[in-house]
């Protein structure tokens, strides 16, 4: 019930006051006044310094984009050139193994022929030497040979000469002795 | 809220002896024959309040924002990219200071009305969007009019576009809507939403707590305040909603206007 009557005084203030909601509509001046002030501070704020402190973290964050993709891009270079690198030094590697084995092999080789060569040489002159050295006994054998026949020769026909050993069986004998001789 | 003479011992509720009560504050002091009050002193608190969120969101040529920051940068893209490029265009980017300081001053003060210990929309006082909405209308029109001579107004009232029967009408339409209504609404929308917003609350919250503090008195009916105090508390988080709401549909709309005078073709 007292609620009542308050909400009817309500009713009947609003009513006596006249324009009651228009008064809510209209604005002070003062409100007015303090509104723009208001609202002129954050403007200023936001054209002054905010929007400079805007653009210069973009700035700064997109240079930072820029710098970090361009390292990226230095240290990509780098390594490409390093593995270029690496890769002629390895290239450069092989063909210097390659040539080593090469020579290696060359050079094996050649020891071998040198080696092949001299054993033949000494071979042959090993052989060249025992030839000589046969032919060179047998002559020698074949002189002291004949030396021997000689004088066996000599100191059997004495003997025989010594016996019956007539003039013409004499001659005989030493010719067929000295062509014997002839004939070895 | 000040309220008139009422005995509280012997009544349930002190009715405001105006709704205007709810709105407006005893004077603190007067400067000139202007009476100054705690209204006056919230808005400039939310200047301050706006300043103090954008300096420290912004201060720093951070490269990885704190969370803080990024929250402030998110909303100031958002007018940026999201009002000032998308609507206007590239010519947009004159206009964004205006529009960022609308955007945000709007919402602080809208936000007042569930800042607890402040719990006041100072956009509920119509000297804000009266003052914003006539800035908008006067860049509006004078973009219009710069841009396009008087063909502004010629070609709003008479539009060739239009058959030539509906022209007049439509052309009236037009006019009226433009160079009449566009401010009055733009004000009102926010105003009224705030004022909406505001009532809703007070009654809501300040009856539903009367009502439970009476319950000894008046037994189990004044069960009912728990109802309302909990719909209060619903309405408190619909609110954060309307005041993020109504900042960004002023702010769009400004935006909007802008872009009619600037790309006006009919």
């Amino acid at each position: 019930m007292q609620l009542l009557t308050a909400l009817a005084v309500l009713a009947t203030e609003e009513g006596a006051e006249s324009g009651g909601g228009l008064s809510l509509i209209l604005p002070p001046t003062s409100e007015l006044i303090a509104g723009i002030i208001a609202f002129l501070i954050v403007f200023w704020f936001v054209g002054r310094r905010a929007m400079p402190m805007i653009n210069r973290t973009l700035e700064a964050r997109q240079q930072a984009i820029t710098g970090q993709l361009s390292e990226a891009e230095e240290a990509k270079r780098e390594a490409e050139s390093l593995l270029a690198d690496y890769r002629a030094q390895l290239a450069d590697a092989k063909t210097e193994g390659n040539r080593i084995i090469e020579e290696a092999r060359a050079s094996g080789e050649q020891l071998k022929a040198d080696i092949v060569a001299r054993a033949e040489e000494e071979a042959a002159s090993t052989l060249a030497k025992a030839r000589d050295e046969a032919q060179s006994e047998k002559s020698r054998a074949l002189a002291e040979a004949r030396r021997e026949v000689g004088e066996i020769s000599v100191g059997l026909a004495e003997r025989i000469v010594g016996g019956s050993l007539d003039g013409k069986m004499q001659q005989d004998l030493i010719d067929r002795y000295l062509a014997d001789l002839e004939k070895l | 809220m000040a309220t008139s003479e009422c005995d509280v011992v012997n009544e349930v509720i002190c009715a405001p002896a105006n709704v205007n009560e709810l709105f407006e504050f005893p004077t603190i002091f007067t400067i000139g024959g202007l009476e100054f009050s705690r209204t006056h002193i919230l808005m400039l608190l939310a200047a301050f309040v706006t300043v103090a969120i954008l300096y420290y969101g912004l201060r720093g040529q951070r490269l990885v924002p704190t969370k803080f920051g990024a929250a402030v940068e998110g909303m100031v893209d958002f007018v940026k990219d999201g009002i000032a490029r998308d609507v206007i265009g590239p010519e947009g980017t004159k206009y964004v200071p205006y529009l960022m300081a609308m955007f945000f001053f709007l919402l602080v003060g809208n936000l007042f009305e569930i800042t607890p210990l402040i719990n006041f929309p100072i956009t509920s006082r119509m000297a804000i969007p009266a003052f914003l909405a006539l800035t908008t209308y006067v860049i509006f029109m004078f973009l219009g009019f710069a841009k396009n001579n008087f063909r502004y107004l010629i070609d709003t009232a008479w539009p060739k576009t239009v058959p030539i029967g509906l022209r007049w009408l439509v052309g009236l339409i037009e006019v009226f809507s433009i160079f009449i209504l566009r401010p009055i609404t733009l004000a009102v929308r926010l105003f009224a939403n705030m004022v909406a917003g505001h009532l809703m609350l007070t009654l809501l919250l300040t009856s539903g707590l009367i009502f439970v503090a009476a319950i000894p008195e008046i037994g189990v009916k004044g069960t009912i305040g728990v109802f309302w105090f909990g719909l209060g508390l619903f309405m408190f988080l619909l609110e954060i909603l309307i005041g993020v709401l109504q900042a960004y549909i002023f702010t769009l709309l400004t935006a909007i206007y802008i872009e009619s005078s600037i790309h006006f073709e009919h």
